[in-house]
């Protein structure tokens, strides 16, 4: 304890020896003022800009309108991505197709050109071909006797369940193998 | 039965070969979102020809010399030698495109084609929508859509591969029986609009000389009759034709005689636009930025497809189209910084109220 009060009054006696001159008390004061209004200013330049940037809170129309323009804008964003997501969900979906397929439309005879071949057969562009009428007509008869046959056959086999029931199943096993090939 | 099969086929083939001295050949469509396209055509020579010329005239679709164009010999998977050639050229703009269109001399020149190119500007995103156009053949034709279901059209223009996909999924029962019911209805469709298309020519042939009951309104409200009159003559339709008799139960006997020529040459009309001379062909299009809708059909590198065939075409446009975007970040970061802005100003009013 006794120690303790030596070592302060030797810091104390330390201090009063080394003070400050005093040359001005006005200085000082000067000083001081200087210093507090230093700080106050900062705060009014930080106070100014949010002011000039944030002024538009305080005017009704101006912020109805920036909160409008806000939403609006929102909104049509989420309306957009939603458009668009949709319509990749939906092309995704679509069945892809194997590049090599892509000259497989050339087939060179449209199916549904028989029907016209029916009724123009003399009318069909010649070129370079040379069928006689006789052949014509007869490949024109052929084709409408193997439609009404077909169309027949298909009758037949939509009348009878248990047919249709064992050429579906036939069918679904000539996939299998084709695929297993 | 037997004979008659054979007869077929060897009809059929000999169709198939006077129909297959064109090449097969895909168009590719590459749009820049610029609007400039480079396109590019790839011509094979058919299977089986030991020695082939790419003639203009057998090409279906236009190049000249101004194209840079590169020839090879491939060999087929099959084992069989291909000439091939390729053709190359950057087009400024669709107008280009369509100016080679207009002096088009190969073997689809009868047909219009043109191509339109459209840029959107949609704030986050810029929108691009390439279009191949081919107007359609016929003028009084009908829409297909009004005999075919929307599921019936989605199959009606599919490539094959494509049909047998359906033909095979989960509704492969509801595809298959697509292939017969359509087949009649098509016929009803090509029937009706080859004398829908007979009434219209017909009528503006004799327009200054014909009565009222052969105006086009009065022959239009006739076709029904036409149509069945037509359905049941079909096996000897030509030659019922060719000697008159069906024009005079059409239209009357003193008709008939005054305007056989007239009629004559109506039906010239309308068999020159059904029995198109026209090569198929393929169409590829490759979109800038992400692929967003499309009537095409999508390969595995999300390339899109089309066939053309002359039946798309008949009675309405047939349109190969796609959109794709691009988006505009620039336009993310101006709208997050707007958002954060009113934001930040309303946390501030209420802060201040508070």
């Amino acid at each position: 304890m006794g120690k303790n009060s030596e070592n302060h009054n030797r810091i104390i006696n330390l201090l009063r020896a080394s003070r400050p001159i005093f040359n001005s008390a006005s200085d000082i004061e000067r000083e001081v003022i200087q210093k507090i209004s230093q700080k106050n200013r900062s705060e009014t330049v930080l106070s100014d800009i949010t002011d000039f940037l944030f002024g538009w809170v305080y005017i009704g129309w101006v912020r109805r309108s920036l909160i409008t323009a806000s939403v609006v804008l929102v909104a049509y964003f989420v309306w957009q991505q939603g458009t668009i997501i949709r319509q990749i969900k939906y092309l995704s979906s679509q069945p892809v197709m194997i590049e090599s397929e892509s000259r497989s439309f050339q087939t060179g005879f449209s199916g549904n050109k028989a029907m016209l071949l029916k009724l123009f057969g003399n009318k069909l562009p010649t070129q370079n071909i040379t069928i006689s009428k006789e052949q014509m007509d007869n490949l024109l008869e052929s084709v409408n006797d193997l439609q009404t046959q077909y169309r027949e056959l298909i009758k037949l086999i939509e009348e009878d369940p248990e047919l249709k029931k064992y050429l579906e199943k036939k069918l679904t096993e000539m996939n299998r193998t084709r695929i297993k090939l | 039965m037997k004979s008659e099969l054979t007869k077929i086929i060897i009809m059929m083939l000999l169709m198939f070969v006077v129909s297959c001295d064109e090449p097969d050949t895909v168009v590719t469509n590459i749009v820049h979102a610029d609007g400039s396209i480079t396109r590019k055509i790839e011509m094979r020579s058919p299977d089986g020809k030991s020695e082939y010329r790419f003639k203009t005239s057998d090409l279906q679709v236009p190049f000249d010399n101004t194209w840079s164009v590169r020839d090879s010999l491939e060999i087929s998977p099959k084992g069989d030698t291909v000439w091939v050639k390729r053709a190359e050229k950057l087009f400024l703009s669709v107008d280009e495109i369509n100016m080679t269109y207009q002096k088009d001399s190969g073997t689809n020149k009868n047909i219009s084609r043109n191509a339109g190119f459209e840029k959107r500007f949609r704030w986050f995103n810029t929108v691009y929508r390439f279009v191949e156009k081919i107007d359609p053949k016929m003028e009084f034709g009908y829409p297909l859509s009004e005999f075919l279901n929307k599921e019936e059209l989605v199959f009606f223009y599919s490539p094959e591969s494509i049909k047998e996909v359906y033909q095979n999924g989960p509704d492969s029962a509801k595809f298959r029986s697509f292939g017969d019911s359509q087949d009649s209805k098509i016929d009803k469709w090509l029937t009706k609009s080859l004398v829908s298309e007979w009434i219209g020519r017909f009528s503006y042939l004799v327009k200054s000389e014909a009565t009222e009951d052969l105006s086009y309104n009065s022959l239009k409200i006739r076709e029904d009759e036409f149509v069945d009159a037509l359905s049941r003559n079909e096996k000897n339709f030509d030659s019922l034709w060719t000697n008159g008799i069906m024009l005079r139960e059409m239209i009357g006997e003193k008709n008939a005689l005054k305007f056989k020529t007239e009629a004559d040459s109506a039906i010239n009309m309308v068999t020159n636009n059904l029995l198109l001379d026209f090569k198929e062909y393929s169409v590829r299009i490759v979109m800038p930025g992400k692929l967003i809708n499309t009537n095409g059909y999508k390969d595995s590198s999300s390339v899109l497809l089309w066939p053309v065939k002359s039946d798309f075409f008949l009675t309405e446009p047939y349109e190969m189209w796609a959109e794709s975007k691009v988006t505009n970040f620039w336009a993310w970061i101006v709208s997050g910084v707007f958002i954060l802005f009113v934001f930040t100003g309303l946390v501030i009013r209420i802060k201040r109220k508070g």
